[in-house]
């Protein structure tokens, strides 16, 4: 009987059992309290999530207490915050205070608690995103436009009394990029975006965080359309700007490639050779150098020796503006009958350069240099010889192609064609030179040397044009002034040699006498030099100034030797000029200076280079 | 004795020490400059403004230590639980919420920060000393102990200049908590001894805070007029 009650009410309660698991009512599964926000430091809310409801309905309670006390509250208000939320207000909120909650999930079944979650407000604290966010274009006058945005902080926070404090962040795009560009703001509530895409739509979004604690959403975007016509103008004006900069350089281009030349002329005159006395061109030209010489008012100048590798040059100097600079430089005179009747009485001496008819600016004036510059004798030689070609052309221009003109000082003359194309007729008539700048140096005891006029403008003969009635260029002259270091008066001159016809000349040592203010040489013949000029033949001995050694006075050249060049080149400061015949020359040369190009001018002497402007001037004949 | 005269010269030494006093009230705060200067004047505005950055600052680097210093030793071990109602400064009565801290003087709740700050002198000095001599000791975590404690000096120096400056009358109170965890500090047990490191650096993040947010009370109550 007993037994039968016994299994009777196991089996009920089994039963019973069963019908319960059968109906899938349990307990509540256990909740857990996932977060807790305070918006502003005076009220928060705690969420949880509920666990399995065990199919009935459940109840759920928060309990807490508070660090330092042992009283248990309830969640004063569980409305506010939503579902399954607890929101403690302003009376119940502390800092710096941990909070012990819990929650109680309750049903039919049973109840479960969830763990104790340790809740301290200081460390909870999130704002909400900031309103009214406000976005402009603002475009000042005379500045680039710019985006003006403005925000206001969350509601229910107090920043006044500096309990809270914001601060705020800001990110915008333009609409289909995907990137955002942030910035951070501070505790502004305004901002300015300078740098935009014209023509772009923007998106604007801000958000904030307190001085200590997590950020707030991001406000919702605010788009705005950035103009495209400001920075438009701005762009039509640089584009503008730079086309007109772009013809007006074509233009200046083309002026100076059509008027180049005498554009340069004008800013690089060239030098105006010396102008001697008497020197009759077309006596030059007729090949006669006996009439010519004596004219000049030369004695003797017969080549009593052999005098190739001399370099005559006898320059008669005066101060007088219609002094003219002669030198005859004998050696290797073609003979053609080319009359060095280069010179022009009209033209100011002070050329006294190879080249320098070539150096006569038509157009523009020269520099008026000291005559005392002087340095290379130029050297007319009549091509005596045919195959001897060496012209000495002081003024290329003059010769009409017909005579070779020795180029003095090698190629580097611009105004001594070589119209063989044998360089070496030149070089042993800078050889020449090179003896008798020497020699001439040796007793003077000063540096001299003898620069040619670079420049290959006068390279061939049948550039060089019709003769100058001045004849300046016809009886080139290259005056060599040894400027003395210690007597500026005394300047030895080379000797001059018999004039281009083929016969060898004594060098005469010419003295000057004086210079005067002006520059112009007064020479005195000397006597008794006539055995020095042959003695410098080797070249060893020879002593070459190619180097200048300082500028005195602005137009003289202190020359000091230079014993590796073996090149001589003159270089002829002129003194005087006249500017009229100067143009003239330079018209009628229209030599090769067209291809004569700044490098040419250069004068390689011993690794000292000159910039002969003339040559700039032959250039842009 | 001049019976007569005295009740006058009583009077006129009252008088002037009336004026005077009203006078002192009126003057403006005086300039405090580091030695040295040639010419110098930090007004109160100043001296708040670089308070508010220094308890900022402070604030900062303690929640970076507390936050390294779990993570790498005490995640887990549930200390959290433990760590209630254990600072030393709970003695001292702060106010909690924004009202209770808008009913406090001006006079008492920088003399309040002074003490808070005080309390820390000690405990920062042994926290530095015991995390340098620690083995294999942390070397992110006792860098910014070092700076803690330099900084929280300076920040007392300021407030006490700040003090002296708002409420001259004031007397040098000596009020502050006493720390006494130091034995904790060195405890062998492994488990008590990070307990009482997790406590003290808990502690001192809760503090900063407290101290940077009175202070920027304060600012805006002394400085902006409650208007920031």
């Amino acid at each position: 009987m007993k037994e039968n009650v016994a299994s009777a009410t196991v089996f009920t309660l089994l039963l019973f059992l069963n019908t319960c698991l059968l109906n899938g009512q349990s307990p509540p599964g256990k909740p857990e309290i996932f977060k807790c926000r305070s918006p502003n430091k005076e009220t928060f809310t705690c969420w949880w999530r509920p666990g399995a409801d065990g199919g009935l309905p459940t109840n759920y309670s928060l309990t807490y207490h508070r660090e330092g006390e042992k009283l248990m509250h309830e969640c004063p208000d569980y409305i506010t915050g939503g579902p399954n939320s607890c929101h403690f207000g302003k009376q119940y909120t502390s800092m710096w205070r941990t909070y012990v909650m819990t929650v109680n999930a309750t049903n039919e079944m049973g109840s479960t608690f969830s763990d104790e979650l340790h809740v301290d407000v200081t460390y909870i604290i999130q704002p909400d995103p900031p309103l009214n966010v406000v976005v402009e274009v603002k475009q000042p006058e005379d500045k680039n436009p710019y985006l003006w945005i403005k925000w206001s902080p969350p509601t229910l926070i107090d920043l006044k009394t500096g309990w809270f404090t914001l601060l705020y962040e800001i990110q915008l795009k333009p609409e289909n990029t995907a990137e955002w560009e942030t910035h951070f703001a501070g505790q502004q509530t305004e901002f300015k975006i300078l740098s935009l895409h014209p023509g772009q739509k923007y998106l604007v979004q801000v958000r904030c965080k307190p001085d200590h604690g997590y950020w707030s959403s991001w406000s919702p975007e605010c788009s705005i359309q950035i103009p495209s016509e400001f920075t438009m103008k701005d762009t039509t004006v640089w584009i503008s700007v730079a086309v007109l900069s772009a013809v007006i350089c074509l233009i200046i281009v083309w002026a100076v490639a059509l008027k180049g030349y005498s554009m340069v002329t004008c800013i690089f005159p060239p030098v105006p050779g010396p102008k001697i006395k008497g020197f009759d061109a077309h006596l030059l030209e007729k090949g006669k150098s006996e009439e010519l010489l004596s004219a000049l008012g030369c004695q003797d100048f017969p080549p009593t020796s052999d005098y190739e590798d001399l370099l005559v040059e006898y320059l008669e100097v005066d101060d007088s503006e219609d002094q003219h600079l002669m030198s005859v430089h004998s050696k290797e005179h073609p003979s053609q009958g080319m009359k060095p009747t280069y010179l022009d009485p009209d033209i100011d001496s002070g050329r006294g350069s190879c080249d320098s008819p070539s150096l006569l600016s038509e157009k523009c004036k020269e520099p008026q240099a000291s005559p005392s510059t002087f340095c290379a004798p130029e050297v007319i030689v009549k091509p005596e010889n045919p195959e001897t070609t060496h012209t000495w052309d002081p003024q290329c221009r003059s010769m009409e192609g017909k005579t070779p003109y020795f180029h003095a000082g090698g190629s580097k003359c611009s105004t001594w064609p070589s119209p063989e194309p044998s360089q070496h007729n030149p070089r042993s008539s800078y050889h020449n030179i090179a003896d008798v700048c020497e020699l001439a140096v040796g007793p003077a005891g000063a540096p001299a040397t003898l620069l040619d006029k670079a420049g290959k403008d006068a390279l061939k003969s049948s550039q060089i044009s019709k003769p100058r009635e001045e004849g300046k260029a016809a009886q080139q002259r290259k005056v060599e002034s040894f400027h003395s270091k210690t007597d500026k008066d005394k300047h030895w001159l080379l000797p001059q040699e018999k004039t281009p016809f083929g016969s060898t000349i004594p060098l005469d040592y010419v003295e000057i006498h004086k210079v005067n203010k002006d520059g112009a040489l007064s020479l005195l013949p000397k006597q008794g030099n006539s055995g020095q000029p042959e003695k410098p033949r080797d070249a060893e001995n020879r002593k070459e100034y190619a180097k200048v050694s300082r500028v005195v006075d602005n137009n003289i050249l202190v020359l000091v030797p230079d014993p590796h060049t073996k090149n001589l080149a003159c270089f002829e400061e002129s003194a005087k000029e006249a500017p009229p015949s100067l143009e003239q020359n330079q018209a009628e040369k229209g030599l090769a200076d067209l291809t004569a190009t700044p490098s040419n001018c250069r004068l390689q002497l011993g690794g000292l280079d000159y910039l002969d402007p003339a040559c700039f001037t032959h250039s842009f004949h | 004795m001049n019976i007569k005269g005295s009740p006058w010269k009583a009077g006129s030494l009252l008088l002037l020490l009336v004026s005077n006093l009203l006078l002192c009230q009126s003057v403006t705060p005086l300039p405090i400059c580091p030695s040295g200067a040639v010419r110098c004047q930090v007004t109160l505005r100043d001296l708040f403004d670089r308070a508010v950055v220094l308890s900022h600052y402070i604030h900062n680097l303690s929640s970076e230590m507390f936050s390294e210093f779990d993570k790498r030793y005490t995640q887990g071990r549930g200390f959290i639980s433990k760590a209630i109602n254990s600072c030393h400064t709970s003695s001292l009565a702060t106010p909690e919420d924004k009202e209770q801290a808008q009913q406090i003087s001006q006079k008492d709740f920088l003399s309040l920060i002074v003490s808070i700050l005080r309390s820390w002198n000690e405990p920062l000095y042994h926290l530095v000393t015991e995390v340098r001599g620690m083995q294999e000791a942390p070397e992110a975590i006792l860098s910014k102990a070092i700076e803690i404690e330099e900084q929280t000096k300076r920040l007392l120096e300021g407030m006490e200049l700040i003090l002296s400056q708002v409420h001259p009358e004031t007397k040098e109170n000596e009020i502050y908590s006493v720390w006494s965890g130091l034995p904790s500090l060195q405890m062998a047990d492994e488990e008590s001894r990070l307990f009482a490191y997790y406590n003290l650096l808990h502690c001192l993040r809760r503090d900063s805070h407290k101290i940077d947010n009175y202070l920027k009370l304060l600012k805006c109550r002394i400085i902006h007029d409650n208007n920031c």
